[in-house]
């Protein structure tokens, strides 16, 4: 599957869609979604990690660009993260920072 | 008994990552790796393969190739990286610590984080210098019946 990063904005909510492979050949086109997001100025960023099948450090860089673009009181959520992509997160310990959940609470 | 898979070899540009990736995801195929061991050796030859195309050829103002090979034996797999851009030796890095990971991401340092995943990931991982060529070697264990499990 190719991959695709899909943003919507609702009631201050950017809720971003990834799907496929997420490497360094395509991070460049996640970072500028996450910059449209930030343009909106959300209280929250919630990424949908469902669709999501392979998860690179590069694609991990830009969660921490999210980060440091948004600003500390912006809390990042990953859903439905699993298996493989989910053991990534985890094992470069981004469970402390981001909330890992199986859904988000209006879906 | 040992077998040979054939060798690719790929542009050293970030397109071909994901032809790269086909390549080892075939290659454990072959080798019977678990779904986890699977993608922990493509994520590991992932990670070395864009440092190699970003600092190793592009960075240096270099262009060229990446020779990938995988071989199997009874016991393991391993799949060989070789390009002949800068030399980079990934294992002199400086890995993040158990603290740097559990910083707050806005604290976090960038670099480092490739590599690392790369040596958790990989039950053994090697780097070379042979003449003008890097070369990187990837090692999982095969757990086959009959092999003891290990």
């Amino acid at each position: 599957m190719p991959f695709s990063a899909q943003l919507a904005v609702v009631d201050g909510v950017a809720k971003v869609t990834l799907k496929g492979e997420l490497d360094a050949s395509v991070a460049g086109q996640f970072k500028e979604t996450i910059e449209q997001a930030a343009a909106e100025k959300p209280r929250r960023l919630v990424l949908y990690f469902n669709e999501l099948e392979f998860l690179a450090s590069a694609g991990l860089r830009v969660l921490i660009f999210a980060k440091q673009k948004m600003g500390i009181n912006v809390d990042i959520y990953v859903i439905g993260s699993q298996g493989p992509v989910l053991a990534t997160l985890e094992m470069s310990g981004f469970h402390h920072s981001v909330y890992l959940q199986d859904t988000y609470g209006d879906d | 008994m040992e077998m040979e898979i054939a060798p690719v070899i790929l542009p050293a540009t970030l397109d071909a990552l994901s032809r790269l990736g086909q390549y080892v995801k075939d290659a454990s195929e072959k080798a019977g790796l678990d779904r986890q061991a699977a993608y922990n050796l493509r994520l590991a030859v992932d990670e070395i393969a864009t440092n190699i195309i970003v600092h190793g050829y592009e960075e240096a103002g270099l262009t060229g190739d990446i020779l990938v090979q995988g071989k199997l034996n009874d016991g393991e797999i391993t799949i060989a990286v070789e390009d002949s851009g800068t030399p980079f030796d990934p294992l002199a890095k400086k890995l993040p610590t158990e603290e740097d990971l559990a910083r707050p991401l806005e604290e976090r340092p960038i670099g480092g984080l490739g590599i690392y995943l790369v040596l958790k990931g990989v039950d053994k991982f090697a780097y070379e210098r042979s003449g003008n060529r890097n070369r990187n070697i990837f090692t999982m264990k095969r757990r086959l019946p009959g092999n003891g499990g290990n």
